[in-house]
């Protein structure tokens, strides 16, 4: 048997056993990864909700990107809504 | 000089040894057994599997250090996600009673979404899972995950077990979601 053969024999196991390995990798299951539903998260009673709870806490940091955006989204609407009352105000004094 | 009176019981013994091993090989080769998972064991085959079964993993995994940190977010996110794609095939998520598996698997596996029917306290309850989950279970369905997963990944799902029970199916989606979760829509 050459040498060559050998070292094939010795490098094609390994081979297979890296590739066996990577197919467990947490990073293999993203490419099809389901999105967590934060959504249903604001149908829960927040006044039940044990901030100590780690289940509470997980689903919290999964749901930190959202919550987040959610927030600032409801903090621009609130500072637009109040922006649009000064501006009919201020249109009413005018037309006084 | 006599021979002691206990020789000719000694080649009964033998003999029936002989005999019995006969016998055995016989039947292993006659394939008069039924091998089918939808025919079931006896009652009686049952608690022999089920015993030698749960000694064996008790003998095993009495040694196991339980990580203190079980309770750890991080281990849920973790521990949910693997759970989601390795076991809930076989042992079901919140709000499902069934599937393929626990329909044909024989023994069926346990449904892991239910409370916890043993008497063993949580530290043997947390030995007994990552040890069944690092080794698996000859001839039952259940792999050995450990060839391909370090202990710490085991010891997540170990500690996602915990909490399973007690999640509703919009929890469970959450916490096993391998994906980020989205911006909302307008």
């Amino acid at each position: 048997m050459t040498y060559k053969t050998l070292r094939w024999l010795a490098v094609l196991p390994a081979l297979i056993l890296v590739l066996a390995v990577q197919a467990h990798e947490p990073s293999e299951h993203m490419e099809e990864a389901e999105k967590p539903k934060c959504s249903e998260m604001k149908d829960m009673d927040h006044a039940e909700m044990d901030m100590d709870d780690p289940v509470m806490q997980a689903m919290m940091k999964k749901c930190k990107q959202h919550m987040d955006k959610k927030d600032a989204d409801s903090k621009e609407s609130e500072h637009r809504h109040s922006e649009s009352d000064d501006d009919a105000t201020r249109k009413s004094q005018h037309d006084h | 000089m006599t021979a002691p009176r206990f020789l000719p019981c000694i080649k009964c013994l033998i003999a029936a040894l002989v005999i019995a091993i006969a016998a055995a090989l016989a039947f292993i080769y006659s394939g008069l057994y039924p091998v089918g998972a939808d025919d079931h064991h006896t009652p009686l085959t049952y608690w022999a599997l089920e015993t030698l079964r749960e000694r064996s993993v008790d003998r095993a995994s009495s040694g196991i250090e339980v990580p203190a940190d079980l309770d750890r977010s991080e281990r849920l996110l973790a521990g949910g996600a693997d759970y989601n794609d390795m076991c809930a095939g076989c042992h079901l998520k919140p709000g499902k009673d069934e599937s393929d598996f626990t329909l044909g698997l024989n023994p069926a596996p346990p449904n892991l979404t239910q409370p916890h029917q043993g008497e063993e306290d949580l530290e043997s309850r947390a030995q007994h899972r990552f040890w069944v989950i690092k080794h698996g279970i000859k001839a039952s369905g259940m792999p050995a995950w450990g060839p391909n997963h370090d202990d710490e990944r085991i010891w997540s799902m170990v500690a996602f077990l915990r909490r399973l029970p007690e999640l509703s199916p919009e929890q469970y989606q959450v916490l096993t979601a391998r994906g980020s979760a989205e911006a909302p829509h307008h």
